[in-house]
């Protein structure tokens, strides 16, 4: 544990610090000009110089990753250009909406796919089973944007349930928290129905039932117990996934997070802003991983940290 | 479990009658497992058919010109004046656009697959079958990529080198070669440890050709499975570039721009948003339950074999 800790962490932020390398590479050979995005087509040649010294992209290219690397450790990223604010502070700002989506998404899921993905465990094989697995591959199958878009055709257009874009109203949460769910359900629920029927067919279920171990705690504590352990794990991983994953249906919905800042952020080419996004997200993601990691031996007395998990 | 289990080649022996009746057979897990298996089989390729068939006959039909622009006839219900999906903004016949649009989006899908494919089965086996530094690179950088955050690195990249249909193919075989290699390498590692890798090490052929002779065709079939899975994730993947507008530019109208198209009409005009998304959701679908039966139908034939 004292060593693991600390490697895990270490690994997480090469991860990390690698993440904005490359992103920072990447968006300085794009093609687009910041500085002509940002002056307006009508500028001339001097004030776009102007501009470029202002933003320090006159620098050559070395200068500016020192002067990022430096910028990490201080955590002040530079001044978004289109915003006109420290971008760091920017992506803060939205950062909780894209929580709150997260959240209520992966509550949803995990609701409705637990109970569906047993009573798929249960009544495996049957007629009705089938039904529900292919509406699941249905559910996979959606294109989010499409199904955000029927969604607010259906419920805020011709029925006027829920507001169709933004987050004013704790209404406005409800169809996207839908849209981003229902993939979510479709995953998890096959994963629970597979993981327990595996257990179901586990000696030791048998053994326990011929020990007069009733149905309901075999269903419950043994076999949901066991095959709570890996679904957790995914719903943690997808969890973090979506922490800059919503890209999508935040557009879709105007939702004010962080996907749809991103979008704007490369539209614009606002280098300051798409780092310290990137930034903020890889963290973020980074960290709720580890803590999930951090947890299994809390639920699995078998898994020893830096051994079993590290495997 | 514990209850009895029919085993139907039992049961079919001519020389004495078994006890078995037939609705047992029919009712045991086994045959109920077949049978979903078998109409996941069906019903994924009809679906997959109903979409891929018309649009790879899309140049033969007589449906209009998918750019013809009839400004007089802009956005007709379906159904009206002998357009079956309607028209959109511009009088453009909707049926001709999806099938059109269709024809570049499987295009996309099929060649970025074949493209992850292959590096996937290469890069996988070469970290499954030389191991040491080879394994440690390349799973190295599956694990790097898999933390990414994936579809704002491939909006980054489409921006970096434009929106081109190479280029946004090779950006979905991107996000997803790391599926192949994993399941590659997890496959050539059972199979290196087998006896005729051995044999064939005596034999003193040389590592190269062991893999690409021996072992690679031997772990072809499993590996294979996953491409309709892949597919279903790429034809999905480039419909949210596109939708974004990070997809294949004018005139290519793929499904993922006409949806995009179409948003802004969706108080007036359902079927702009409505039908192309069915198109997708049709095809997905269908591509997903057959590759889900047929790695059903595998794993089912693989376990009897290792059971005997």
């Amino acid at each position: 544990m004292l060593t693991y800790l600390p490697k895990r962490i270490g690994q997480g932020l090469l991860t990390v610090f690698l993440t904005v390398s490359v992103v920072f590479l990447l968006i300085r050979m794009a093609p687009g000009d910041p500085a002509a995005s940002f002056a307006g087509p009508l500028a001339t040649s001097e004030q776009l110089a102007a501009v470029r010294e202002q933003f320090g992209l006159d620098k050559p290219l070395f200068e500016q990753y020192i002067i990022f690397i430096g910028q990490l450790f201080t955590g002040h990223l530079g001044q978004s250009y289109s915003f006109q604010a420290p971008a760091v502070q920017v992506v803060m700002d939205r950062l909780p909406y894209t929580l709150t989506l997260a959240t209520s998404s992966i509550l949803l899921a995990a609701v409705v796919a637990i109970p569906l993905g047993m009573w798929m465990a249960r009544r495996s094989d049957t007629d009705a089973e089938l039904g529900v697995n292919v509406l699941t591959i249905a559910g996979q199958s959606m294109p989010d944007f499409w199904t955000g878009i029927m969604l607010l055709t259906g419920f805020s257009v011709i029925i006027p349930l829920f507001p169709a874009s933004g987050f004013t109203t704790w209404g406005g949460l409800v169809l996207p928290t839908i849209t981003v769910a229902i993939l979510q359900v479709a995953l998890i629920s096959r994963m629970v129905k597979r993981e327990m029927v595996n257990n179901f067919n586990a000696p030791y279920l048998n053994i326990a039932r011929s020990r007069g171990v009733s149905e309901r705690v075999l269903t419950w504590r043994y076999a949901l117990g066991n095959a709570g352990i890996p679904v957790f794990t995914a719903l943690g991983t997808r969890f973090a996934a979506m922490l800059n994953g919503v890209v999508v249906v935040e557009v879709v919905f105007g939702w004010p997070g962080v996907g749809s800042l991103i979008v704007r952020a490369l539209e614009t080419r606002d280098y300051p802003l798409i780092q310290a996004t990137v930034l903020i997200t890889a963290l973020l993601a980074v960290a709720v991983q580890l803590l999930i990691d951090l947890a299994y031996p809390l639920l699995d007395p078998r898994v020893r940290l830096g051994k079993a998990a590290s495997a | 479990m514990s209850t009895t289990v029919n085993n139907p080649t039992h049961a079919a022996e001519p020389v004495r009658r078994s006890a078995v009746t037939k609705a047992q057979i029919k009712g045991s897990s086994a045959a109920r497992r077949a049978r979903s298996t078998r109409i996941k089989l069906w019903l994924g390729t009809i679906l997959t058919l109903i979409v891929v068939v018309p649009i790879a006959m899309a140049n033969l039909l007589p449906i209009a010109d998918p750019n013809m622009q009839d400004l007089g006839a802009r956005r007709l219900a379906p159904l009206v004046d002998g357009h079956l999906f309607g028209t959109d903004q511009l009088g453009r016949d909707l049926l001709a656009r999806v099938l059109f649009g269709g024809q570049t989006s499987l295009m996309i899908g099929v060649l970025a697959v074949v493209v992850s494919g292959a590096v996937g089965v290469i890069l996988g086996s070469i970290a499954g079958f030389y191991g040491k530094w080879a394994d440690v690179i390349i799973s190295r950088v599956l694990e790097a990529q898999l933390s990414l955050p994936l579809l704002m690195m491939l909006l980054l990249v489409v921006a970096l080198f434009g929106p081109s249909i190479p280029v946004i193919t090779g950006v979905i075989a991107i996000a997803q070669w790391p599926e192949v290699a994993r399941l590659t390498r997890s496959l050539v590692l059972v199979e290196r440890e087998k006896p005729y890798v051995d044999a064939a090490k005596t034999l003193g052929l040389p590592k190269v050709q062991i893999l690409a002779q021996h072992v690679i065709p031997n772990i072809f079939k499993q590996a294979s499975l996953v491409i309709l899975l892949l597919l279903a994730q790429a034809v999905l993947l480039e419909s949210a570039l596109s939708f974004l507008g990070a997809g294949p530019q004018r005139p290519f109208s793929t499904w993922g721009r006409l949806i995009s198209d179409g948003q802004d009409y969706i108080t007036t005009s359902w079927w702009m948003v409505t039908l192309p998304g069915l198109f997708i959701v049709v095809l997905v679908v269908g591509v997903n339950l057959l590759g889900d039966a047929l790695r059903d139908g595998n794993l089912r034939r693989s376990s009897k074999k290792e059971g005997k």
